[in-house]
C-alpha cells in the first residue's frame, strides 16, 4: 500500500506553489512564490506577467517542495496540479509541469479544480471535520456560498452577481490611493477607524447571492461628497458592511442547512475582521467555526495536493492528453 | 546520447526523438492550437515509437522562441520538467535556428521569418557555412514592410521561409530576387531541434533547466505602457 504522497502543483493566478503533502492530510511542505510586488505598479494581475513569471519560477518552486519535504521523486504517488479555473497561460505552466513529471517518473496525474481545493484547505489542519458544512469561499475572483453535504458533492447556494469581494477592496483602495492590492491595506487601517458611516448592505435579507458592486460606488460618491473624511474611517465602516453581509448569509446557510460546521477560504479570508466575525457567529448558535491560517486562505498547492488525492481515489487519474479550463465550475451534486 | 527535441513556438507543436544515428520518430501536430494536450502524449509515442525508454534520454532541447507566448511555454515547462525530472542537461535553440537550417543548402541570404501576430513577424538572417548556416543577424521583431525595406536596401538574392514571410506573402511577393521557400517547411521541426542540438551536445553547449531563458522579443503589453508613461512623466 502506497502512502498516498501527493505532490501539488498550483499556478492558477499569481502565485506559482508546489507542496507535499501525505493521504493523512499532513503538509510535508508548502511553498509558495508571491509574485504580488510584480503586479502591484500594474494595480492588478497582468496575465502574460504572470505567465512570465510562472515559467521561471516552476522548476525551482516544485525543486524546492521536495527538497524541504525531504522527499526522493520515487516516494511521490501521485502528480495533482490546478487545471482551473484561472488565467489560462498560467494554468498550463503548472498543468504541463504536472504532467511532464506524470510522464518521467511513472506517476498518474490528477488535474484539480482550484474552488475545490479552496473548499478542501480547511481539511489540511482539521482533517476530521465533520460533514455537512457551509463554506463561504471569498477571494480576488470569487464569492461563493458552497453547502459541502458530503465529500466531493456540493450545492453552490449563492454567489456574487458582480464583483468578487476582493476585487471590491482592491476597487476601493485603489480609488482612495491605496495601492494593490486592496485587502490588506483596508484591513490593516480599518483597525484604527470607527464604524461612523453607513453604507449600504447590498441584497443582505435577499437570498444567499451577493452583490458588491453598489457598495464600491455607495463608497467612491461617500468620498466624492465628503473629501475630508477620514480615509480610516471610510476602510472601517467599507469593511464592516462587507463583514456583515457575507457574515449574515453565511449564518443563515449554515442554520438552513444543518451544517455542523462553517468554514471559510479564499484570500479574503485572511481578513481579520471577517475571521472574528465568524467565530463570533459560530459561538452563538453553537456551530463549528473553521478558519484555516492564513497561508492556507491564499493560494497555495498543499490545498491543490490534498483535493488532488481525494479526487484520484474517486474518479481515478486524469488522462495525459488533457489541458486547462479557465472557466472550470465546481461540481456540483446533480439534484434530482 | 539520446536526444529528446521539443517544438511548440508556433501553431505547430511537436517532439522528436534521436542522438548520433539522427532522428529516430518524430511527430508534429497542427490543429486547433493544443498544445498542452498533445505534446505529453506526442513525447510518450516517440519514446514508444522509437523503442527508447525515458531514463535513456540524456538530453532535453527545446525551442526557446521567440514565438507565441502560450504554446512556447507550454514546451518550455514541459521541457524543464523533463529535465529536472530525470536529471538531465538541456539544451536551448532559436525558433528561427530551426527554420533556417532545413534550407542550408542555399546559397542566398536566408531570411528566417515567424508570424508575430500584431502585424509583426520575428526574424533573423543567415548564410551557408560549411556543414550548416551561421545566423549574420540577432532575431528581431518588426513590421513585414520594415522587412522588406530592409531586403531592398540589403540589395543581394534572399531566401524567405517560415510562417511569417506566407502570412505577408503580398509584401514580399514583389521584391526582385526574393523568393519564399515552400509551405511545407514554414514551421520549425522537432527533427531539426535534435539535429541541431546533437552538434550543440557535442560542443557540451548545456544549460541546467534554471538558466534555460525563453526568448520574446517583446515586453507585455503593461510593461511597455508603464514604460512609456513613465517617459512621458
Ligand atoms: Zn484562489
Amino acid at each position: 500500500m502506497t502512502s498516498g504522497l501527493t505532490l501539488g502543483i498550483e499556478t492558477s493566478c499569481d502565485e506559482t506553489a508546489a507542496s507535499v503533502v501525505t493521504s493523512d492530510n499532513v503538509v510535508l511542505s508548502s511553498v509558495v512564490s508571491s509574485q504580488v510586488d510584480l503586479h502591484a505598479r500594474y494595480g492588478g494581475v497582468v496575465p502574460e506577467v504572470a505567465s512570465r513569471a510562472h515559467v521561471g519560477l516552476i522548476n525551482p518552486v516544485i525543486s524546492q517542495a521536495l527538497v524541504e519535504a525531504g522527499v526522493e521523486p520515487k516516494d511521490i504517488d501521485l502528480i495533482a496540479a490546478t487545471n482551473g479555473p484561472g488565467l489560462v497561460g498560467s494554468l498550463l505552466i503548472g498543468v504541463s509541469a504536472a504532467k511532464a513529471l506524470s510522464l518521467v517518473w511513472g506517476k498518474p496525474y490528477v488535474g484539480v479544480n482550484h474552488l475545490e481545493a479552496h473548499l478542501y484547505s480547511c481539511f489540511l489542519e482539521e482533517p476530521d471535520l465533520e460533514l455537512p458544512l457551509v463554506v463561504l469561499l471569498v477571494s480576488g475572483g470569487h464569492t461563493i456560498l458552497v453547502s459541502m453535504e458530503k465529500h466531493l458533492e456540493y450545492t453552490i447556494l449563492g454567489q456574487t452577481l458582480d464583483d468578487a469581494v476582493g476585487e471590491a477592496y482592491d476597487k476601493v483602495a485603489r480609488y482612495l490611493g491605496l495601492g494593490y492590492p486592496g485587502g490588506p491595506v483596508i484591513d490593516q487601517l480599518a483597525e484604527t477607524g470607527e464604524n461612523n458611516i453607513t453604507f449600504p448592505r447590498p441584497m443582505l435579507r435577499d437570498g444567499y447571492d451577493f452583490s458588491f458592486s453598489g457598495l464600491k460606488t455607495a463608497v467612491i460618491n461617500y468620498v466624492r461628497n465628503n473629501p475630508d473624511a477620514p480615509i480610516e474611517d471610510i476602510a472601517t465602516s467599507f469593511q464592516e458592511a462587507v463583514v456583515e453581509v457575507l457574515t449574515v448569509k453565511a449564518r443563515k446557510a449554515a442554520i438552513e442547512t444543518k451544517a455542523k460546521g462553517l468554514c471559510i477560504g479564499g484570500g479574503v479570508a485572511a481578513n481579520s475582521r471577517l475571521r472574528e466575525a465568524i467565530f463570533d457567529i459560530c459561538l452563538e448558535d453553537e456551530l463549528h467555526p473553521f478558519v484555516p491560517s492564513r497561508a492556507y486562505c491564499t493560494d497555495n498547492a498543499a490545498m491543490v495536493a490534498a483535493t488532488g488525492w481525494r479526487r484520484f481515489l474517486h474518479d481515478g487519474p486524469t488522462l495525459l492528453n488533457t489541458g486547462a479550463n479557465p472557466n472550470l465550475k465546481l461540481p456540483e451534486k446533480v439534484h434530482l | 546520447m539520446i536526444i529528446l527535441g521539443i517544438e511548440s513556438a508556433t501553431s505547430q507543436v511537436g517532439c522528436a526523438i534521436g542522438g548520433h544515428e539522427g532522428v529516430l520518430a518524430s511527430v508534429h501536430s497542427s490543429r486547433g492550437k493544443r498544445h498542452a494536450e498533445n505534446l505529453t502524449p506526442q513525447i510518450e509515442f516517440v519514446l514508444e515509437q522509437a523503442r527508447i525508454r525515458m531514463d535513456e534520454i540524456s538530453v532535453v532541447a527545446v525551442d526557446v522562441g521567440p514565438g507565441l507566448y502560450t504554446g512556447l511555454r507550454v514546451g518550455i515547462a514541459t521541457a524543464v520538467s523533463i529535465a529536472f525530472g530525470l536529471g538531465v542537461p538541456m539544451i536551448g535553440v532559436t525558433s528561427l535556428d530551426l527554420l533556417a537550417y532545413p534550407v542550408r543548402y542555399c546559397s542566398k541570404l536566408i531570411v528566417a521569418t515567424i508570424d508575430a501576430r500584431r502585424g509583426e513577424v520575428f526574424h533573423a538572417n543567415y548564410l551557408q557555412v560549411p556543414g550548416g548556416v551561421q545566423r549574420v543577424s540577432e532575431p528581431a521583431v518588426s513590421t513585414p514592410d520594415d522587412l522588406a525595406a530592409d531586403l531592398i536596401a540589403h540589395g543581394n538574392e534572399a531566401l524567405l521561409v517560415g510562417d511569417g514571410a506566407l502570412r505577408y506573402t503580398e509584401t514580399f511577393a514583389g521584391l526582385r530576387g526574393v523568393d519564399a521557400a515552400e509551405p511545407n517547411i514554414a514551421y520549425p521541426s522537432a527533427d531539426s531541434i535534435v539535429q541541431l542540438a546533437h552538434a550543440k551536445a557535442l560542443r557540451e553547449e548545456f544549460v541546467t533547466p534554471t538558466e534555460l531563458e525563453p526568448v520574446y522579443l517583446r515586453k507585455p503589453d503593461a510593461v511597455e505602457i508603464e514604460n512609456q508613461k513613465r517617459k512621458l512623466s
